[in-house]
C-alpha cells in the first residue's frame, strides 16, 4: 500500500515538474475524466421541469402561508402549467415540455437527483455558492480544482474552459476564476461572439508571419535578459507563456469552428432552428473541446428566473436547450465518450411552490428557493435512469437523501478520483478545500 | 472487510501494573490534557461524540471500553500496552490509504500529536474517571505556563476545554507585547539584525546593487513610475560623489513627490477592497467613493500618523459630529445641521470622508430579509476590520472560539456589538478645498443626457400603457387611476397589468426604468455626497441605491448584543457589551476595572473606543500589522507571511527581532510611515543586489529567500505597467484626484452586455479625450462586476476580498493582451512618435527607445539586431495598410424578456462617442512609424521592463 501511496506522489511531482497544468494521476480510481456542466442560470423550477407535484395543481391560487420566499404579503400556490410523464425504461419523471430528452436512448442515461439543498436565495451568491463552494465570490471554481487536481491533457488548450451566453451570468467572472490557487487554472470564457478569447488575434493588419518575425525579435531581447539573470526562475515559465499563447492561436479556431462537423450533427444538436442554434453550437463545441482533451467545459444558459408568466418563460428555456442537451448526451455515447464524461444540467436553486402578487395581480411564477431543486446527471460513473432523493409533496424543500451543495461538489470530486479531503491548497494559514470544511459522497449518485 | 484480529487481553490485563504510582499519575494527566482533547477535537465529530448519530463505522471512541471494542472494520483498533500493534496509530499515520484520519488535511495530526497517542497506549492507555479529569484539569489551570504550553487569559471560550487550553509560546508570537531588541552595532538596525541571522546560515549579504538598479527599484518603489533617463542620469552623477548622500537625497525627493501617495494609497485600497460600485447583483454606484480614494492619497501624502488614520476610518463620522455638536449646542438645531450637512468645516468633512472605510465591502440587501442584510455587513465590518488593522481573520469566531488563536466568539460579539449601531448612508457633506471638482460640467452635462434619454424613453412607454388603461376603465364605466393608485385592486377591477404592451415593450419598459434609476443616481456623483456611516436604529427599510441618514430617529435606541450562537440569528444566546478582544491584554481607557475590555454601550462613541484601542501603541497586533504591510510592499515579501493572518496558522515570521524593532521604532517616532520608509530603505538590505555570489547554495538552502540574502526580484504590479507605460510614451497626465476617469479598455468588453437585475448595466465607455483617458490607473472607474481585462489579466485583485500580497503568475491571456490589444498597440504608437520626434536617424530613435523604457544604453549586438528589426518592419508595413478603428454612437442591446422568454431589442446611446478624441492609431500613421511601434511594443513585452530587481 505504502509504495502506491509513494508512486503517486512521484507521479505528481513528475508532472509538477513538467509545468501546472501536466495530466496527473487522480488519487482514487476515477468513474469520470472530464465534466461538462450546463448551468441554467436563473434557477429551473423543479415542479416544471422533472419533479411533479399534482398537490400544487391542487392548490392552485390558494392562499399560501409559506415564510420561505423574501416577498412578503399575500401568498398563492401555483400549480405547474405542464403535464408530466414517465418516460423510457427507466420510467424517470419530465415534463412534456421536453421532446428531445424524453427520447429512451437518452432519457435512460440520466439521473434525477432532487435532494441538492442550496443557501442562498439571491442569484449571485447562489451562483458562487455552486461554482465555487463559497457564497462570497472570491474562491477557485470546481473547474479550477479539478484542473489543479487532475492537469489537462492538451497543453495547446486551457484546461477549463467556460462558455456564456453574450451576456455574463450575474457575478460575472467571478464564477470561473482560480481563486486563490495559481492563474494557470482559471477558466478561459469563450465569448458567444467576436473574439473567443480576448485579444488572442493579433491586430488585423499584422499577419502570423508578422507575429513570428515579432516573437523572434523579443526572444532575441529576453534570452539575453535570462541569460543575465540565472537565478530568476520565473523568467523561463514567462518565455513559455508567450510560446504557448502562439500555439493557442492555432488550436482555438480549430475547436470552435464547426464547419467540418457533418449536416447530421449540426442538425442533432438543433444549430439549425433559431431557438437552439446558439445553446446547440455551444454544447457541440463543449463535445469537441473534449475530444481534444479539455478536463472540464461549463456553458451558461440564462433567462429561468420565472417570477412571473411561468409558462411562456419556462416553455422557451426548456426548448432553448432541450435538443441540445440531448444531442449531447447521444453524440457523446456514440462516440464512446459519454462513460469517462460527466454531464451535469442545474441551476444555482429551485423555485418556490408559491408566488406573491406582483404588480398587483395575480402572477403565474415563482420564487427562489434554496431548499429543493432539480439536477441531471449523466455519464461518469453516475446511476443511469434513476431518481435520487425526494422533495416534499408541493416541492417546498428536499425532504431525501437530502444534501447540501458541498456534498454535491465532493460527489463531483469523487467521480473524477479526486478526494476533497485531500484536494487542498494551502492559502492564508490553512489548508483549503472545495467544500470548505468537508463533506460527504452522494453514495446514491453512484453507478 | 479487514481483518486484524490479536489477542489483546493478556496485554490488557498486564499493562495496569507495569507502571508505579507517580508515572500512573502522569499518564493520566498525558490522556486528559493531550489524548483526550485531541479525541474530542478530531475524532468525535465522527465516532461517537453526538447522540443522535451512528458513529462511522460503528466505531465509538467516547469511553475506553468502546474504543478497545473497535468498530465494524477492526478489532485491534486499541491495543493497551502496545502503541505497535494498535491500529489506530496507522490510521492517525495515515499509513493505510483508505483509513487516513482525521480524512481532513487540516485535522492531521502532527508528530508531537501522534506520539502523545503512542505513549498513552504503551502506558496501557489509562482513561481516568470524569472526576479524576476534572481534578488534574483544575490543578493544570492554577498553573500559568507548562511544558504543555502557555494559558492565555481572554473573557472566556464557549466550554472550559477552550478557554484553559495552552498556546505553543512561538505559535501565538503576535499576540504577545513588542519587545523591542537592542541593537548595539552602529550598523542600520535592520542590517544588524537580518545579517546576524545571515551569517549563523553560513551566508554573507549579497553586495550593493549598482545606481541604476537602485534607482529604478526605488522609484517604482514609491511612485509606481519607471525614473526618466534624465533622472538615471543625475543620480548616476551623484552617486559617484557621495553615494549616500545620493542615495538619501533621492529616497526624500521622492517621497515628496505627490506620486508616493498614488502608489501607497493603492496598497492600502487592496487591503481595504475599493471600489466605486457596490457589487453583487445590482452593483450599485458608490457615487462618491472616490472622495475616500482621495483621502487615502492625500493621508500618505503628508504622512498622517498612521494612528490617527486608523481612528479616522472608524469613527471619522463621530468625531465630526461631536466637532459639529460642540459649535451648535441646541440638540435639534444639531440634527438639522447634520442632516443637510452643509455647516461641516473641511476638516470634518475629511473626517466624514473617512468613514468611508466603513462602506468598503461589497453589500447589497436585495432578495436577503433585513436582519441577514444586517449581519452580513456586521460580520463583513467586523473581518474587515480584524483584518486590515491587526491582521487577524476574524470570520473564524463568527460561530465557534478560535481553534488556533486565543480568541473567543465573546470577543467576536463584543466587537460586533462595537458596531451594531452603525448605518450606512450618503450624507451630504461639502466638498473641502482640496477635493478636485474639475470636469463637473461636462460629467453632469453628459449624466443629464443619459438621463433624460431613458426617461424619455420609459414616459413614452408608461403613456401607451395608460392611454390603453384609460380605454379599459372607460369601456368598464370605472373611474381612471394610475397605476400605483389601483395597485391593491382585484384583478377584475383593473386592467391587466401590461396593458397596452407588447412583450418587446414591457421588456423595454423595465430596462427604461432601470436606466432612469441607473443615470439619476450617477447624478448624484456631482453632488456634494460621502459614503458613509452614522449611529442610529436600523431604518425601516434597506435599499442600497438609495441609503440616507435619518437623524432624528431614536437616540435612545441601543441594540439588544449577544452572542450568536452557531453564528445562527435564530440562536441569540449570551448578552454582551461592547468590547476588545481580550487576549492581547491591552485594557481600554477608562473601562471598569472588573472588566477591563469593556467599551461604553453609549449609542456614540463605540467605534471611537475600539479604534482607540487599535491605535493604541501597546497593541502589538497592529503595529506589527503595518510595518510589516510596509516591509512586504518594499519587498516583495513579508517578514510574517500572512500579512492579513498573523493566527497561530498563519506563516511565523522569519525575523521576529525585526519586525518588533520596527513596530517599536514605529511608534517611538510618532507613528509616520516615511520615516519608516526611509529607515527601510537606507539599510543595506534594501540596497543589496539581486544577485549573490552564493545563489546556487542559497537557491538549495534557502529556496524562498527567508534569510533576505539578496533583493527578491518582482514583476512590476498592473498599474505600474499600464502607468508605466503611459509615462514612457509621454502620454501620462499626472493630474490627481477627482470624480473617475475612464480608461480605453477593450472595446468588446466594454461594450459586452452585463446582466444586473432585471436589467443590462450601461455600456462602459471611456473618457472622452486622451488627456482625462491616461491618468494614473488609481484615478479609474473601478466596476465590481466588470474588471478592467487589461489590469485584470495582470492581477488586480478582485475588491470583494482583502488582497494581502498579489499574485504574478505568467499566463498566456498576458502575452495576448501585451502584444496583440488595442491598448498596447495604442501605447506603442504613441511611444514611436515620440521618439521620433526626440531622435532623427534609427540608431538614435534604438537608442532613446532603450534609454525611456529600460534606462540603460543598448549594446551593439543589441542595436544592430533592433535596427534589422524595424527595417524588416518598415518593408512588411509598406504592404498593409491598416483599418481605422471606428466608435459607434449608439448599439443594439439584446436581452431574454423575462415573462415571456423571448429575446427583445432595444437601442442604448453612447453619446461619448460623437465627439471622441482616439488616441492615435496605426491608421493615422505611416509605416516607419508603425514599424517603429512595433519595437516600442517588444520593449513593452520584454522581461526587463517587466521585473524589477
Amino acid at each position: 500500500m505504502g509504495s502506491v501511496a509513494l508512486t503517486g506522489v512521484m507521479a505528481k511531482e513528475a508532472a509538477k515538474a513538467a509545468g501546472p497544468l501536466a495530466p496527473q494521476k487522480p488519487m482514487l480510481p476515477a468513474r469520470a475524466k472530464n465534466v461538462i456542466m450546463l448551468f441554467m442560470e436563473g434557477g429551473p423550477g423543479h415542479m416544471d421541469t422533472f419533479d411533479p407535484k399534482p398537490k400544487l395543481n391542487e392548490l392552485h391560487k390558494t392562499e399560501s402561508k409559506s415564510t420561505k420566499s423574501l416577498a412578503s404579503g399575500f401568498k398563492f400556490f401555483v400549480g405547474s402549467p405542464f403535464k408530466f410523464d414517465r418516460v423510457g425504461q427507466s420510467g424517470i419523471e419530465m415534463c412534456d415540455q421536453w421532446k428531445f430528452l424524453r427520447d429512451p436512448d437518452v432519457a435512460d442515461e440520466l439521473c434525477n437527483y432532487r435532494g441538492c439543498q442550496a443557501e442562498s436565495l439571491n442569484h449571485p451568491e447562489a451562483l458562487f455558492h455552486m461554482n465555487t463552494g463559497s457564497r462570497l465570490g472570491a474562491d477557485p471554481a470546481i473547474g479550477a480544482w479539478a484542473t489543479y487536481g487532475l492537469g489537462t491533457v492538451n497543453q495547446d488548450l486551457p484546461g477549463y474552459m467556460v462558455m456564456t451566453e453574450l451576456a455574463m451570468p450575474q457575478g460575472g467572472s467571478r464564477n470561473w476564476s482560480n481563486g486563490f490557487l495559481p492563474a494557470h487554472y482559471q477558466g478561459t470564457r469563450l465569448r458567444p461572439e467576436g473574439t473567443p478569447i480576448l485579444d488572442i488575434n493579433s491586430q488585423s493588419y499584422k499577419s502570423r508571419d508578422h507575429q513570428r518575425m515579432a516573437l523572434d525579435a523579443l526572444n532575441f531581447l529576453n534570452a539575453k535578459h535570462s541569460a543575465k539573470h540565472p537565478e530568476h526562475k520565473d523568467l523561463a515559465a514567462r518565455m513559455e507563456s508567450y510560446e504557448l499563447a502562439y500555439r493557442m492561436q492555432m488550436e482555438v479556431p480549430g475547436v470552435i469552428d464547426l464547419q467540418g462537423e457533418p449536416e447530421h450533427i449540426r442538425e442533432m444538436y438543433g444549430m439549425n432552428e433559431k431557438d437552439t442554434a446558439a445553446f446547440g453550437k455551444q454544447c457541440l463545441m463543449a463535445r469537441r473541446m473534449i475530444e481534444k482533451g479539455v478536463r472540464f467545459v461549463q456553458i451558461f444558459s440564462g433567462g429561468w428566473d420565472s417570477h412571473d408568466y411561468l409558462e411562456r418563460g419556462h416553455s422557451s428555456r426548456i426548448k432553448s436547450v432541450d435538443k441540445p442537451v440531448a444531442a449531447l448526451i447521444k453524440d457523446l455515447k456514440q462516440r464512446g465518450m459519454l462513460k469517462d464524461t460527466l454531464v451535469i444540467w442545474t441551476g444555482e436553486f429551485g423555485r418556490t411552490p408559491d408566488n406573491n402578487r406582483r404588480g398587483g395581480v395575480y402572477s403565474l411564477g415563482r420564487g427562489h428557493n434554496a431548499d429543493a431543486m432539480s439536477m441531471l446527471l449523466a455519464g461518469g460513473g453516475v446511476k443511469a435512469g434513476s431518481i435520487v432523493g425526494a422533495t416534499d409533496e408541493i416541492g417546498s424543500e428536499a425532504v431525501d437523501v437530502k444534501h447540501p451543495i458541498r456534498d454535491f461538489h465532493v460527489t463531483l470530486l469523487h467521480l473524477l478520483g479526486l478526494d476533497d479531503n485531500k484536494l487542498t491548497y494551502f492559502h492564508a494559514g490553512r489548508y483549503k478545500q472545495l467544500s470548505q470544511f468537508g463533506g460527504k459522497v452522494i453514495t446514491e449518485l453512484l453507478a | 472487510m479487514k481483518n486484524h484480529i490479536i489477542a489483546a487481553s493478556a496485554l490488557l490485563i498486564t499493562a495496569g501494573g507495569v507502571f508505579a504510582d507517580d508515572s500512573k499519575a502522569e499518564f493520566e494527566r498525558l490522556f486528559t490534557l493531550r489524548v483526550k482533547p485531541l479525541l474530542s477535537e478530531k475524532c468525535f465529530g465522527c465516532h461517537g461524540g453526538d447522540l443522535h448519530k451512528k458513529p462511522k463505522g460503528s466505531f465509538d471512541l467516547t469511553t475506553r471500553s468502546r474504543f478497545l471494542k473497535g468498530g465494524s472494520e477492526f478489532s485491534n483498533a486499541l491495543v493497551p500496552g502496545s502503541s505497535a500493534q494498535s491500529y489506530v496509530m496507522k490510521m492517525i499515520k495515515w499509513e493505510d490509504e483508505d483509513y487516513e484520519m482525521p480524512p481532513k488535511k487540516n485535522d492531521r495530526l502532527n508528530e508531537e500529536q501522534i506520539a502523545d497517542f503512542a505513549r498513552w497506549i504503551d502506558a496501557g492507555a489509562p482513561w481516568p474517571s470524569e472526576e479524576r479529569q476534572k481534578e488534574i484539569h483544575l490543578a493544570e489551570q492554577s498553573k500559568k505556563r507548562t511544558k504543555d504550553g502557555v494559558m492565555v487569559t481572554t473573557s472566556g471560550g464557549l466550554a472550559d476545554e477552550w478557554t484553559f487550553r495552552r498556546y505553543q509560546p512561538e505559535d501565538i508570537w503576535a499576540f504577545q507585547p513588542v519587545k523591542k531588541p537592542r541593537v548595539k552595532s552602529q550598523m542600520n538596525p535592520i542590517d544588524a539584525l537580518v545579517r546576524s541571522k545571515l551569517s549563523k546560515a553560513g551566508f554573507k549579504p549579497a553586495p550593493k546593487a549598482d545606481a541604476r538598479t537602485l534607482i529604478r527599484r526605488a522609484t517604482y518603489d514609491l511612485t509606481g513610475l519607471p525614473p526618466t533617463p534624465n533622472q538615471v542620469y543625475k543620480f548616476h552623477q551623484a552617486y559617484q560623489k557621495d553615494p549616500d548622500q545620493a542615495w538619501s537625497d533621492l529616497i526624500d525627493r521622492l517621497l515628496a513627490s505627490r506620486h508616493y501617495g498614488e502608489r501607497w494609497a493603492q496598497h492600502w485600497l487592496d487591503v481595504a477592497r475599493y471600489a466605486d460600485t457596490g457589487g453583487y447583483s445590482n452593483d450599485y454606484e458608490r457615487s462618491n467613493m472616490w472622495r475616500y480614494r482621495d483621502y487615502v492619497i492625500r493621508a500618505f501624502n503628508s504622512d498622517k500618523p498612521y494612528n490617527q488614520f486608523i481612528i479616522e476610518q472608524l469613527a471619522g463620522d463621530e468625531l465630526a459630529d461631536a466637532s459639529l455638536n460642540k459649535r451648535i449646542k441646541d440638540w435639534n438645531k444639531f440634527q438639522s445641521a447634520r442632516q443637510n450637512g452643509k455647516q461641516y468645516n473641511d476638516k470634518e468633512s475629511q473626517l466624514l470622508v473617512a468613514s468611508s472605510f466603513l462602506r468598503m465591502g461589497p453589500w447589497d440587501p436585495a432578495m436577503v430579509k433585513k436582519p441577514q442584510a444586517r449581519q452580513i455587513y456586521l460580520d463583513d465590518v467586523v473581518n474587515a476590520v480584524g483584518q486590515t488593522f491587526m491582521s487577524t481573520t476574524m470570520r473564524c469566531l463568527k460561530c465557534h472560539d478560535h481553534k488556533f488563536d486565543p480568541l473567543p466568539t465573546r470577543d467576536y460579539y463584543r466587537v460586533y456589538a462595537a458596531f451594531e449601531p452603525t448605518q450606512l448612508a450618503e450624507r451630504p457633506v461639502p466638498f473641502a478645498k482640496h477635493e478636485n471638482l474639475e470636469r463637473f460640467e461636462e460629467g453632469k452635462a453628459m449624466t443629464e443626457r443619459l438621463w433624460k434619454f431613458a426617461s424619455a424613453k420609459e414616459q413614452e412607454l408608461i403613456d401607451k400603457r395608460e392611454a390603453t388603461a384609460r380605454k379599459w376603465y372607460k369601456e368598464n364605466n370605472r373611474e381612471y387611476k394610475t397605476q400605483a393608485q389601483r395597485k391593491s385592486d382585484p384583478d377584475d377591477e383593473k386592467p391587466p397589468r401590461h396593458a397596452g404592451l407588447d412583450y418587446i415593450e414591457q421588456g423595454r419598459l423595465k430596462v427604461r426604468a432601470q436606466d432612469e434609476w441607473i443615470w439619476n443616481r450617477r447624478k448624484e456623483r456631482y453632488q456634494p455626497y460621502v459614503q458613509t456611516v452614522y449611529n442610529g436604529p436600523v431604518p425601516g427599510g434597506l435599499n442600497a441605491r438609495r441609503l440616507r441618514m435619518n437623524a432624528k430617529a431614536n437616540n435612545k435606541w441601543r441594540p439588544d448584543s449577544r452572542i450568536l450562537t452557531g453564528g445562527a440569528l435564530e440562536a441569540p444566546g449570551d448578552q454582551v457589551t461592547p468590547g476588545v478582544l481580550s487576549a492581547l491584554a491591552v485594557p481600554v481607557e477608562g473601562a471598569p476595572k472588573n472588566d477591563p475590555y469593556q467599551i461604553g454601550d453609549k449609542l456614540n462613541g463605540r467605534r471611537l473606543a475600539l479604534a482607540r484601542w487599535i491605535a493604541d501603541e501597546r497593541n502589538p497586533l497592529t503595529t506589527r500589522s503595518i510595518v510589516n504591510r510596509v516591509w512586504q510592499y518594499h519587498f516583495g515579501k513579508a517578514i510574517a507571511g500572512n500579512p492579513n493572518n498573523f493566527g497561530v496558522k498563519g506563516s511565523k515570521p522569519t525575523h521576529p527581532r525585526v519586525l518588533d524593532y520596527l513596530a517599536a521604532d514605529f511608534v517611538e517616532n510618532g507613528w509616520t510611515i516615511k520615516r519608516l520608509h526611509k529607515l527601510i530603505m537606507t539599510s543595506m538590505t534594501y540596497q543589496q543586489s539581486g544577485k549573490h555570489p552564493d545563489m546556487e547554495k542559497l537557491l538549495n538552502e534557502d529556496p524562498k529567500n527567508n534569510l533576505f540574502a539578496y533583493f527578491p526580484s518582482r514583476r512590476l504590479s498592473a498599474e505600474e505597467i499600464r502607468d508605466g507605460m503611459l509615462k514612457i510614451t509621454g502620454e501620462l497626465n499626472t493630474k490627481g484626484g477627482g470624480v473617475p476617469i475612464k480608461p480605453e479598455m477593450n472595446m468588446e468588453v466594454a461594450l459586452q452586455p452585463r446582466m444586473i437585475q432585471f436589467s443590462i448595466a450601461p455600456a462602459y465607455t471611456p473618457s472622452r479625450t486622451p488627456d482625462e483617458r491616461n491618468r494614473r490607473s488609481i484615478y479609474a472607474y473601478r466596476v465590481r462586476g466588470l474588471a478592467n481585462p487589461f489590469l485584470e489579466t495582470f492581477n488586480r485583485p478582485n475588491p470583494n476580498d482583502s488582497c494581502e500580497e498579489r499574485d504574478a503568475a505568467s499566463v498566456s491571456p498576458q502575452a495576448f493582451t501585451l502584444l496583440n490589444s488595442d491598448v498596447t498597440t495604442a501605447r506603442s504608437i504613441a511611444f514611436a512618435l515620440r521618439v521620433e520626434k526626440d531622435a532623427d536617424n534609427l540608431t538614435d530613435q534604438i537608442k532613446r527607445v532603450f534609454h525611456l523604457a529600460f534606462t540603460r544604453h543598448p549594446s551593439a549586438q543589441e542595436s544592430s539586431r533592433m535596427a534589422a528589426y524595424v527595417k524588416e518592419m518598415r518593408t512588411y508595413h509598406k504592404k498593409v495598410k491598416p483599418e481605422r478603428k471606428t466608435y459607434p454612437t449608439k448599439i443594439t442591446r439584446s436581452l431574454v424578456e423575462e415573462f415571456s422568454g423571448k429575446p427583445f431589442e432595444y437601442e442604448e446611446i453612447l453619446p461619448v462617442f460623437e465627439n471622441y478624441i482616439p488616441d492615435k492609431q496605426a491608421a493615422d500613421v505611416g509605416p516607419n512609424t508603425r514599424a517603429m511601434a512595433d519595437l516600442c511594443l517588444l520593449l513593452f513585452n520584454s522581461h526587463e521592463f517587466m521585473y524589477l530587481y
